[in-house]
């Protein structure tokens, strides 16, 4: 009898186990995201996310050649900037990181970003720089290639929100609609009012 | 004499057959609705076209190719969401179920231009829908600026027109 039951546990036990196995994501679980600072390129010079302390920022990472993700997102940020009033704009920044520095100079993200608003600053830098930016971000980004030299870049569609310290306090997807980005980017702004800081 | 009115009947009655068959295509059972192109942003090399696509047939209907003289090479696309990370992939076919509607919009399914011409806002595209029945049809498609994401339609355009029907050809 107690045979029985030690082999039912027994059971038990490796049907947990398998559960467990079978359940578990088929990818690597991506650590959260840290934020943190960086310096990119855009075709007026230098960005230093350090010299930006006391604005909200807005980031979002994509590429030129994207026609479908990245004009949503940017057409979104866009008005989202235009929702705010001009005294709260100009506590924002927006960032375009390029992840296809291969293609994408800082004088076309230049052109790119300003056809969706003027205030979207677009930035790339070194192969290396880009990573170091999409690591602290917790973007992936990967390369495609679809013959005829040409590629597309599968890369992750999420907007970052980093405070007026420089904290990363959110994450935005794809297709959020600019009423609720206003709204995020509001409740940064009011807090870093109260705090008596810029 | 007789024999030659006759072999000009038999061309004649089948070329209207020809015509007949040709008529009563996949193309003409499908519905082109709110058809819009993304103006190309400057710097870009790729945009996109969406609609939604009707199909008043009785049997499945699949859209196999598209062409338009505004870009060098039109392809089917899909987008994949991976946890967040979107991944675009060419399509062979996108199917449009009998009396269904398959909808392209922006995060989805849409047709991929490559290498655009240049385009205005409010510019007219021609662009052909091939099926796979070897019919086609050509419809007149608006390029409209890239829209924000809206409350009604997270992922797509605030402003597709989508209760006008296309012109269709």
């Amino acid at each position: 009898m107690p045979g029985r039951w030690l082999l039912l546990v027994l059971f038990v036990a490796l049907a947990v186990l398998l559960a467990g196995v079978a359940l578990r994501p088929q990818t690597e679980p991506v650590p959260p995201p840290t934020g943190g600072d960086f310096v990119l390129q855009s075709a007026d010079g230098p960005v230093d996310t350090r010299t930006l302390r006391g604005k909200v920022v807005l980031i979002t990472f994509g590429y030129t050649y994207c026609p479908d993700i990245c004009p949503t997102t940017l057409a979104t940020l866009a008005e989202a900037v235009k929702q705010l009033s001009p005294a709260e704009a100009r506590h924002l920044a927006v960032l375009f990181v390029s992840v296809d520095p291969e293609r994408d100079t800082p004088p076309r993200l230049k052109d790119y970003a300003a056809f969706f608003h003027p205030a979207i600053v677009g930035v790339t830098g070194s192969r290396a720089q880009v990573d170091e930016a999409a690591r602290r971000y917790g973007v992936s980004y990967a390369r495609h290639d679809v013959g005829g030299g040409n590629y597309l870049v599968d890369h992750s569609a999420w907007t970052y929100l980093v405070a007026a310290d420089g904290r990363l306090v959110d994450r935005i997807a794809y297709g959020t609609p600019a009423e609720q980005i206003t709204a995020a980017v509001r409740k940064q702004l009011h807090q870093t009012t109260s705090k008596g800081t810029p | 004499m007789k024999l030659r009115v006759l072999t000009t009947t038999l061309a004649l009655l089948s070329a209207g057959l020809a015509h007949g068959v040709l008529a009563a295509g996949i193309a003409d059972n499908i519905a082109a609705v709110g058809p819009f192109i993304r103006l190309v942003p400057p710097g870009a090399s790729a945009t996109a076209a969406y609609l939604v696509l009707k199909n008043n047939g009785d049997r499945d209907a699949r859209l196999v190719r598209a062409s338009t003289p505004a870009a060098r090479v039109a392809e089917l696309h899909e987008h994949v969401d991976e946890h967040g990370v979107m991944k675009m992939r060419k399509v062979d076919a996108i199917e449009i179920k009998a009396h269904g509607n398959t909808v392209l919009q922006p995060g989805g399914l849409h047709l991929m231009l490559i290498d655009p011409a240049p385009m205005q806002e409010g510019d007219k595209v021609a662009i052909t829908l091939g099926f796979d029945d070897g019919s086609s049809k050509q419809i007149d498609v608006p390029v409209l600026r890239p829209a924000p994401a809206s409350m009604s339609m997270p992922a797509g355009p605030a402003a597709a027109p989508m209760d006008h029907p296309a012109h269709q050809h």
